[in-house]
């Protein structure tokens, strides 16, 4: 029996890719609320971010032997939710905020209490009003706490450009939140 | 909103299970990278010949130059740049399909590719390699079939 509690992610990935298909479930329930949350993010139809994220992990089973296990396999599953997601804004060419309802349940809920959830709302809705080019990373870096160098893997711009986008869109949503 | 991702795994296990999904071989992406290397070195090669070749165009005139390169043109194999455009086309689409372009600027890469292509081209004509090339091997049957060309002369029928 395959120990996964404790497995990285590119182990659960070496153990599905050589061995067992069936563990796959692993990565979809360790992404889900993750992927569903940063897709989100990008996205407004929850019906859409359902099949996004449907798609998303299809697309990374049919393709994970393509996965190189010395990389890190979160920017590699994130990568492909964050093309799903620009693939489908360009189909209807409109780009959409945050629904205000609209929460995740998970383990890693942030917004805990009332205030926290306030907090978090205020914050959500002044990262709508921003450029996808400056919210992305911003959420990335703040929201999935990812690093620099994962984001320059997810969105496939350099570091430089990274630490640019998430500085100007500090100063983006330090103004947009003090107008509001 | 637990319910839709249980859901959501449920559905995709169903279909691992039922094997409605399958996961590519190995092979098909070791496949992928040779023809996007294949793709790129055989634009490189093409786009090196046409350098050269288009270099030993514009500097054959001499006396009745005009007639001459107006013949050139209308013998040259045309077949060349266009391979050579479709292969740098093909390889960067391969790149970006197969994926494993990280963090490559494909305009400084096209930029790039360009510039070192014409310089080596410039490089293998300057230094002669070209001429070499003609006079040895396969080269000598081209350089016949293009003086054949230019002279509309048929190969005379041994048997």
């Amino acid at each position: 029996m395959f120990e996964y509690e404790n497995k990285t992610d590119e182990e659960v990935v070496l153990y599905i890719q050589s061995k067992d298909q069936e563990v796959y479930f692993v990565i979809v329930e360790r992404y889900q609320a993750k992927l569903m949350r940063y897709v989100n993010s990008i996205l407004h139809d929850k019906a859409k971010i359902a099949d996004i994220l449907q798609e998303t992990f299809i697309k990374a089973f049919i393709n994970l032997r393509s996965f190189d296990n010395k990389k890190k396999f979160s920017s590699w599953i994130y990568r492909i939710a964050h093309n799903e997601a620009i693939n489908a804004i360009k189909k209807n060419q409109k780009e959409v905020s945050f629904e205000e309802d609209f929460d995740i349940q998970s383990n890693e809920d942030i917004t805990d209490n009332f205030e926290k959830k306030e907090i978090a709302s205020k914050v959500e809705k002044c990262i709508s009003k921003m450029s996808l080019i400056y919210s992305e990373p911003l959420i990335l870096y703040g929201v999935e706490e990812k690093s620099y160098e994962e984001i320059s893997d997810i969105l496939r711009i350099p570091m430089g450009t990274v630490a640019t986008r998430i500085s100007r869109a500090k100063i983006l949503m330090k103004n947009i939140c003090q107008k509001n | 909103m637990s319910k839709e991702l249980n859901k959501t795994t449920e559905d995709i296990m169903s279909k691992i299970h039922k094997r409605q999904i399958k996961m590519r071989p190995r092979a098909y992406f070791i496949f992928g990278y040779i023809l996007a290397i294949a793709g790129l070195v055989f634009s490189f090669i093409t786009s090196i010949f046409f350098v050269g070749i288009t270099r030993f165009n514009l500097r054959s005139h001499g006396p009745m130059g005009e007639y001459r390169l107006e013949q050139l043109l209308s013998t040259f194999s045309w077949w060349m740049p266009l391979l050579a455009i479709l292969g740098l086309i093909t390889g960067i689409w391969l790149l970006r399909k197969y994926d494993f372009s990280y963090k490559i600027n494909f305009k400084l890469l096209i930029i790039g590719l360009v510039a070192s292509i014409l310089l080596a081209g410039f490089v293998i004509d300057m230094t002669g390699l070209n001429d070499l090339w003609l006079n040895r091997g396969q080269g000598q049957g081209y350089r016949q079939g293009q003086i054949r060309k230019l002279n509309n002369i048929s190969i005379p029928n041994n048997n």
